[in-house]
């Protein structure tokens, strides 16, 4: 049962965890703007070279309208196939790329064992699921390997890399690398199925020990020694990584879409306006502002100047 | 001295007391012709030793910050490393900070260490990959010290987390150094998979040492901010020369054109503030002065203002110190509002455009801004709605356009300047550099490196900062580069960015090829059949 709630509390924390980081970092005052062209909300004739509403004449009296399909879809380019990567450093893409894209697969793979759970292997639309499951689990399984593998290698080798690499990000990519090691080990000791995955998801949607799912004759896992070291990896990533910068799924939202992508002006009666005259409160405490000889307040004048 | 090209951030602390690493002449990128040989290129001028002596030239021999004498005693140096951790401090305070401590602690925590950002550095190129000039070199050194003094997994286990970095006073003065390395062009920026801004951490070390230790380049600090708010300018032109200027600048302007035209002056009510970089005056008056023709042939509702803070609308406060640049902005809203115009349009200047649009653009409420605009697509309109008579044949020479990281990268300002040259220019004179718009590169004199001469800070400008530029004006005029029959032109419109080239052409000896550089309102007057004389100098000259 101990594995069971283990599986819930990871998934929970990692979902808590990152939306914490988002609030941490939501919760921050409004910056400066920071606007870096090409932005995708602007009209796609404009985005297309990288231009703005302030090419235009008066652009203050002028209606700004947001293009929130180029938006999505540029997003979407980078969220799935880190587009900035792929256009300015093709030699390493394809690494980083293939962990990513095995991280993906992953998610898609929990996913599909939930559906599972409840759909069975047997039936036409259970039988879908199981084949779509297998074959998430597998590109997972390989494309993490060989991910974390070609990135541990560049680290190692390559000085650029090497001399920029902390001891924590080398244990990151291990720490996955572990994760995927261990999961595909369970899925080829025990008969080259996910058989263990829908035995996962149906001990936490039925609220079982997964030692007696496993035990069972619906899910039967022979090898669990393998399976119980894995889900403990692969919990203890999932805590870990809205804890680590390998949050930056979190991260990247706000630097696209609250940082350069945010060219929203200053209009009276704007809701940026209304955030500068709410945060005009947010001031250092005294003592704690900035010290050098122009930073303090002019003296009062002496009875000799006056 | 180490090979640059060896260096990680953790060894910014070695070699104690000697020059860390050096600009190596013999790996700086090379270029085309006419420069194809390294003996046509500018010597690199060796720091005097007086100048070892006072100032931090231990991080590559080049001094940029020529206020800040290094400590001697134990007592100074520690007192140096006290007051910079403790800006690092203010650094990441949400209060101290706010304007910026969101996108600060994304880059301070996000980067993914793929140097993707470093191959869209200039300046990184230029050099040959010298390390301390990647884009992240700087940042990384930073990180370790906020993790190291300011997290808890830094106190725990800081080789762990990679914050095993010795914080010696020589690792703050190398640090200030390394931050007058960099443009704050934001090139990195954009190429950054995650979005991440490493001209953050040079702009908030510059930060560092302006708000908390008082340390700042002389041109920025002394000579321009503080000049600016005491007299109305950095270039110290007071209100009453101000005023005999202009009188000069339309008394020339009707020598040369035959025509007289006046520049308003404190108009109460006007729709236009226009509000130009005052070294315009002094170094490029036919600039100001194409302005004046422009508008006034428009028939324009505009003004010039003789404010102490409405006539130059230079604001270095950006990139060094927030206060500063608050000061200088409130001011010159300020002086718009005294006037009570409709709207402010900066002239032809980078930095003005994004300091007032831009950066000035969250300091207060929307409410209390006179709207702010570039002088682009107002000119832009004009020309193609056919205000003037031109006669592009006129401009009969070659042109290429810079792009003023500014207002195009940093704003989104393209396509009016190019659909102004394409209309002055004859056609297939215009040619574009690769690659450009809001891919461009700086000139090399972003962020005050246009206005900082001193010692020899002058030689990493011309053969370092600006070189990417340099090769990219050579290519894009190809084999006219080196043939001093073709006269060429470099489009420039901003003065920071022609103060680069300014000093990029005679470093060089370019004019030897017939290179020329100005801006874009210049060529559009001498596109201007109404006038018998050319508008531009050199052509004046043949
Ligand atoms: S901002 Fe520009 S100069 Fe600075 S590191 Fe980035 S690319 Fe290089
Ligand atoms: S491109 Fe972005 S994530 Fe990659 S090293 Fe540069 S700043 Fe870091």
């Amino acid at each position: 049962m101990i594995l069971t709630i283990f599986c819930w509390l990871a998934l929970i924390l990692f979902f808590g965890l990152s939306l914490w980081k988002a609030k941490q970092f939501a919760s921050l005052p409004m910056h400066g703007r920071q606007d870096l062209y090409p932005i995708p909300l602007e009209s796609s004739e404009k985005h297309a070279y990288g231009g703005s509403y302030m090419e235009e004449d008066r652009w203050f009296e002028k209606e700004h309208k947001h293009n929130n399909v180029a938006m999505v879809i540029d997003m979407l380019g980078e969220m799935l196939f880190i587009k900035k990567l792929f256009v300015n450093q093709n030699k390493f893409w394809w690494i980083s790329y293939a962990l990513h894209l095995g991280i993906y697969a992953a998610l898609a793979w929990t996913v599909l064992l939930f559906v599972g759970a409840f759909a069975g292997m047997e039936s036409a639309f259970g039988s879908i699921v199981y084949v779509l499951v297998t074959i998430a689990g597998v590109v997972a399984g390989v494309l993490m390997t060989l991910g974390t593998i070609g990135l541990i290698v560049k680290r190692l080798t390559v000085l650029e890399f090497k001399n920029y690499t902390t001891p924590q990000e080398m244990f990151n990519l291990f720490f996955l690398l572990a994760v995927a090691v261990t999961g595909l080990l369970t899925f080829l000791l025990n008969g080259c199925n996910f058989t263990y995955g829908y035995a996962i998801t149906y001990a936490m949607t039925r609220f079982q020990a997964l030692s007696e799912v496993c035990a069972g004759s619906l899910y039967p896992v022979a090898n669990t020694g393998i399976l119980y070291l894995h889900i403990i990896l692969l919990g203890l990533v999932m805590i870990y990584i809205p804890l680590c910068k390998m949050s930056h799924y979190v991260g990247k939202y706000f630097t696209f879409h609250n940082v350069i992508w945010d060219n929203r002006p200053n209009l009276p009666g704007s809701k940026v306006e209304a955030t500068i005259i709410k945060e005009s409160s947010i001031a250092p405490a005294p003592g704690k502002n900035w010290s050098a000889p122009h930073y303090q307040p002019a003296p009062a004048p002496t009875d000799e100047a006056k | 001295m180490i090979d640059g090209r060896k260096l990680g951030p953790r060894d910014i602390g070695k070699l104690p007391g000697e020059q860390l690493t050096f600009i190596d002449t013999k790996q700086l990128m090379p270029l085309p012709a006419p420069f194809d040989n390294p003996d046509t290129w500018p010597k690199w001028q060796e720091p005097k030793p007086e100048w070892r002596e006072k100032y931090a030239a231990s991080l590559d021999g080049v001094i940029a910050i020529d206020t800040f004498e290094t400590p001697k005693t134990k007592e100074e140096q520690d007192e140096l490393v006290r007051k910079f951790l403790s800006g690092v401090e203010k650094m990441l305070s949400n209060e101290a900070n706010k304007g910026i401590i969101q996108c600060l602690n994304l880059s301070m925590e996000y980067c993914a260490k793929c140097n993707t950002c470093s191959n869209a550095c200039h300046i990184f190129e230029a050099s040959g990959y010298n390390e301390i000039y990647r884009p992240t070199y700087r940042a990384e050194v930073l990180r370790m010290i906020v993790k190291k003094y300011f997290t808890k997994g830094g106190k725990l286990m800081p080789k762990f987390v990679g914050a095993d970095i010795d914080l010696t006073w020589e690792v703050v003065a190398r640090l200030g150094e390394s931050a007058y390395r960099c443009n704050l062009c934001r090139r990195c920026n954009q190429t950054c998979p995650l979005a991440l801004d490493n001209s953050l951490f040079a702009k908030e070390i510059r930060k560092i040492f302006s708000q908390e230790m008082g340390i700042a380049p002389k041109p920025l600090f002394e000579k321009g901010d503080m000049l600016q708010l005491k007299t109305g300018s950095s270039t110290g032109i007071t209100k009453a020369a101000f005023l005999d200027t202009i009188e000069f600048l339309d008394e020339d302007c009707a020598d040369l054109t035959g025509y007289e035209y006046v520049t308003p002056i404190d108009k109460k009510g006007a729709d236009i503030l226009l509000i130009h970089n005052a070294g315009e005056f002094m170094a490029w008056p036919e600039n100001p002065t194409a302005f004046t023709i422009l508008f006034n042939e428009a028939g324009l509702d505009w003004t010039l203002s003789s404010d102490m803070m409405g006539y130059d609308n230079v604001n270095y406060g950006i990139w060094h110190d927030d206060l500063m640049a608050k000061k200088l902005a409130v001011a010159q809203n300020e002086a718009a509002k005294k006037l009570g115009v409709q709207r402010i349009v900066i002239a032809e200047c980078g930095h003005a455009h994004k300091a007032a649009a831009v950066v000035a653009d969250r300091f207060y409420p929307g409410k209390d801004r006179v709207p702010v605009q570039s002088f682009l697509p107002l000119l832009r309109d004009l020309v193609l709605k056919g205000t003037y008579d031109l006669d592009p044949s006129r401009n009969n020479f070659l042109t290429t356009l810079h792009d003023p990281c500014n207002y195009v990268r940093q704003m989104g300002i393209v396509k009016p300047q190019r659909d102004i040259l394409n209309a002055v220019m004859p056609k297939g004179n215009f040619h574009e550099m690769e690659p450009h718009g809001v891919n461009n590169y700086c000139c090399g004199g972003g962020s005050g490196f246009a206005i900082m001469n001193s010692m020899n800070f002058t030689y990493f400008r011309n053969s370092v900062s600006s070189r990417k530029k340099l090769q990219q004006v050579l290519n894009a005029f190809g084999e006219a580069s080196a043939d001093p029959n073709i006269i060429k032109y470099i489009t420039a419109p901003c003065s920071n960015c022609k103060g680069a080239f300014r000093d990029l052409l005679e470093a060089w000896h370019m004019e030897d090829y017939n290179f020329h550089y100005g801006g874009l309102v210049e060529l559009v007057v001498n596109a201007m059949t109404k006038f018998e004389t050319p508008f531009l100098e050199f052509l004046r000259d043949e």
